[in-house]
């Protein structure tokens, strides 16, 4: 079994301060998924790079080491992903980024997958008819 | 050939030395940032190692890949193999950094089992409170318990009596 889970912007901002009140939440899952990888069980943690720009995370700049560090994956916004979140941000008015985590969980080819979220309702419309655990912060 | 085995001889002492080598060249930090770099990298490039593996090992790996199909080669199931425990080794290591400089943010068992609850799905994960007290009267019992065990305790205590 593999489990993708994909972070949205405001678990990505949560776990980038550790002020941040849901700080220990988003580490919490990260934690769990630093846990099963040492039990080689085949667990991955991705942010859509759309996510990414609106987080401000640029990779380069040293105040995201952190965040560097914890072997999350980019998930980039191809030529087949943006085809796939235009479709989706034209007919659920979503942001781009949000259309950018639909198209991630429809094209995913994993067991599972997860989206940690400060907006549930958003990730289920952008998901449509594909199996998601959506994880609220 | 005498002077180099001699040379060798001198250079290479009987125990391991990796860790005091690290230990003097980088610290942590700069290892993890080391390897994340090399994990990130061009993984076409391959070598021919001198690592020894059990066996029996390799046996039953080639079994599985022949007879259960798990990977496309051993190479590959060993490849994958590492790269997943060398991932979790430096996630590790990050986060354990970052517990250091920040101890007050260390998740609890409490924590860790919801989080555990809302990865998996589990039904009681929109009942965090439950498992929170889960939590409590595990480890006072069980200070080394997983996550999972206190999901257990915890399910265990929803059901009904009977």
């Amino acid at each position: 079994m593999s489990h993708l889970i994909v972070l949205d912007n405001e678990a990505v901002q949560a776990l980038s301060d550790p002020s941040h009140k849901k700080h220990v939440h988003v580490l919490s899952q990260v934690q769990m998924v630093a846990g099963r990888k040492s039990r080689d069980l085949s667990v991955t943690v991705v942010v859509p790079t759309a996510v990414r720009v609106e987080a401000g995370w640029d990779r380069t700049v040293p105040a995201w080491a952190f965040l560097n560090g914890l072997r999350i994956g980019d998930i980039t916004l191809d030529g087949r992903n943006a085809n796939i979140a235009a479709s989706i941000r034209q007919g659920a008015r979503v942001s781009v980024a949000d259309a950018h985590i639909g198209a991630v969980i429809q094209a995913a080819t994993a067991t599972k997958v997860t989206v940690i979220t400060s907006d549930p309702e958003d990730i289920r419309r952008v998901a449509a008819d594909k199996e998601v655990n959506v994880v609220s912060i | 050939m005498i002077e180099v085995l001699d040379l060798e001889s001198r250079m290479l002492p009987t125990a391991c030395t990796t860790k005091l080598w690290y230990a003097s060249a980088m610290d942590v930090m700069q290892a993890v940032d080391r390897i994340n770099e090399l994990l990130d990298s061009d993984m076409g490039q391959t070598s021919n190692t001198s690592m020894r593996i059990p066996t029996a090992l390799r046996d039953a790996a080639a079994i599985a890949v022949r007879e259960l199909g798990v990977a496309p080669s051993t190479t590959a199931l060993t490849a994958a193999a590492l790269r997943t425990r060398l991932e979790a080794a430096v996630m590790q290591a990050v986060l354990d950094d970052h517990f250091r400089q920040y101890p007050e943010t260390r998740p609890s068992l409490g924590d860790l089992a919801v989080a555990a609850a809302e990865l998996d799905s589990h039904p009681l994960a929109g009942e965090p409170a439950r498992i929170r007290q889960a939590a409590l009267e595990v480890e006072a019992r069980h200070p080394d318990a997983e996550p999972e065990d206190v999901l257990l305790w915890a399910e265990a205590r929803a059901l009904p009596a009977s």
